[in-house]
């Protein structure tokens, strides 16, 4: 599903993002990415969406090499990714459907086709009674919610969630992993970036640790190291 | 998808309402100095063509001339290429043509009402295509064969040529000071535009990150910028319109009131209608656009 080979990424004045990165994440599986602040996760993520161009190696997603991928086709690749930042990025101003529907709006997506769309989505990540509500409605964990609803909106096959947990107190957070892991469940292979130690033990999935941008350890049922 | 667009252009428009409205006045005034010169122009041109109008060449005929030889006159006046148009004027309209020809020099009007019988023969009045012709119409009237018939050729253009020299010159400076008006306010009206984008990236920079992340494509994300400044011409320019004909409505009397002809304005810019305004149109949206993709490469990172 997606494959790093040799994969560097030297940011100006010779920071160091990623250094000689190999990773092979299979269809459908559950991967944790854990390291030190500055250690290069944020970077990876930013690779796989292509945010940032690797300065060496291949990076591919399904079947599709991306490392030197056009513009123009970065939204058809970002359109097969779900992606979920830790700073929520929600609109103030639009409800919860109306912030979900956005995504599908954005993309051409026929109104229809939206309404149908939407409460299907917001019923997986249990919002279905909230969706009138502004995101300043909601607590901290439903508003991580929907965002992980927004990132669902095109189907994709492939989810990638940058520190998901990391402004929520630990009974949120961990409803936001039982969400992941359902999601999962439905056969979307998932991307966990986390500092967070607890969680990641009590995942028993694999767990792949960086430090100074480089892979340290890649463990099947891994623990937290650091 | 296109409606969509034109609902998120409006919604910029909505929430940078005061910076829209700097914009289209800006824009508005920009189109009024270029309208203005087009209107101080045709005003120029319409002048120096009513006054050469009045320009023309008038032989008097001896009172005694073969009226044959008159005409056969006409005539070979009339083949010459450089001739738009001769008129005879008899001998009995003569004097009542002669009057209002110089109705504003009382000294002539004067001298001819002293005399009690008419002291004029017939008139050949030539009017040429060009005002520089008249030299060369006036040299084939003064050969040997034509003197015993005519009396006088009168060509005063002195005070003519001095007003139309004095109106190109007006022109011309009037150009100059135009053209350097409208190439401020084009780099105005640039800046302007290009600031209006500015801001409304940045007001919008959270739903553009969504957009990029979510996977709408470029142009989806500029197309209402770019729907916003063309809206903002047209909406300048619709603005000039209403506001442009009813000034030249209550200005024409008092415009040809002062220049002693009619200018008919509000028929030259009714008939080219489409021509003026629609290239300020064209001239305003393709600055908008222009300074909008200047803002978006360096802005929107898309
Ligand atoms: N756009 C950038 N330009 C230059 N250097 C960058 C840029 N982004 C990240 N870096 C550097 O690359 C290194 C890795 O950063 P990255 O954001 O990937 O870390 P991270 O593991 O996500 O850290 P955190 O846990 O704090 O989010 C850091 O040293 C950082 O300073
Ligand atoms: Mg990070």
């Amino acid at each position: 599903m997606v494959e790093l080979k040799n994969v560097s990424k030297i940011y100006p004045h010779n920071v160091v993002g990623l250094k000689n990165v190999s990773i092979n994440i299979k269809p459908k599986e559950f991967v944790s990415i854990v390291g030190q602040s500055g250690a290069g996760k944020s970077t990876l993520v930013k690779l796989l969406i292509a945010e940032e161009r690797p300065s060496s190696g291949q990076i591919i997603i399904g079947d599709w090499d991306i490392t030197h991928i056009r513009r123009s086709r970065i939204p058809v690749l970002r359109r097969q990714i779900g992606v979920v930042f830790q700073d929520f990025k929600l609109l103030p101003q639009k409800t919860v459907f109306e912030n979900v529907a956005f995504a599908a709006q954005v993309c051409g997506e026929k109104n229809k086709k939206i309404k149908e769309l939407v409460p299907k989505i917001l019923n997986i990540v249990g919002l279905e009674d909230k969706s009138h509500r502004y995101p300043q409605q909601l607590s901290g964990g439903e508003r991580q919610r929907v965002v992980i609803a927004r990132s669902l909106i095109h189907r994709p096959k492939l989810l990638i969630a940058d520190e998901p947990t990391g402004n929520l107190d630990s009974i949120n957070a961990k409803e936001i992993i039982e969400l992941l892991l359902r999601i999962n469940e439905h056969n979307t292979t998932v991307i966990l970036v986390t500092h967070n130690k607890e969680i990641v033990n009590s995942l028993k999935k694999r767990v792949i640790t960086i430090a100074e941008g480089e892979v340290i350890s890649d463990k099947e049922k891994g623990r937290y190291i650091l | 998808m296109i409606f969509r667009i034109i609902k998120f252009a409006f919604q910029n428009f909505y929430r940078n309402f005061w910076l829209a409205l700097v914009t289209i006045t800006i824009l508005t005034v920009a189109l009024f100095s270029i309208t203005a010169l087009i209107t101080l122009n045709v005003i120029a041109d319409k002048s120096i063509k009513s006054i050469e109008e009045k320009i023309d060449i008038s032989i008097y005929f001896k009172k005694d001339a073969d009226i044959q030889r008159i005409l056969a006159t006409k005539m070979e006046v009339s083949k010459l290429p450089e001739v738009k148009k001769t008129t005879l004027i008899n001998k009995k309209d003569a004097l009542n043509w002669f009057r209002q020809k110089h109705q504003n020099d009382k000294a002539i009007l004067s001298s001819v009402d002293i005399l009690d019988e008419n002291p004029l023969g017939d008139v050949l009045v030539i009017k040429a295509k060009n005002t520089n012709d008249y030299q060369k119409i006036l040299k084939f009237l003064s050969e040997k064969k034509y003197d015993d018939i005519i009396d006088r050729r009168d060509f005063d253009n002195k005070d003519h040529k001095e007003i139309i020299a004095k109106i190109n010159a007006i022109k011309n400076k009037v150009r100059k000071i135009g053209y350097i008006i409208i190439g401020i306010f084009s780099f105005i009206s640039i800046l302007i535009v290009f600031n209006t984008v500015r801001i409304a990236i940045y007001t919008h920079r959270q739903e553009i990150a969504i957009m990029k992340l979510v996977g709408a494509t470029n142009w989806f994300i500029r197309a209402p910028f770019l729907v916003e400044e063309v809206f903002y011409a047209f909406l300048s320019s619709m603005i000039l319109i209403s506001v442009f004909y009813p000034l030249l409505n209550f200005l024409e009397p008092h415009l040809n009131y002062f220049l002693n002809y009619n200018v008919d304005l509000l028929n030259y810019f009714k008939n080219n209608f489409f021509l003026i305004f629609g290239s300020e149109f064209l001239v305003i949206s393709f600055i908008n656009v222009f300074s909008s993709f200047i803002a978006m490469k360096k802005y929107l990172k898309v």
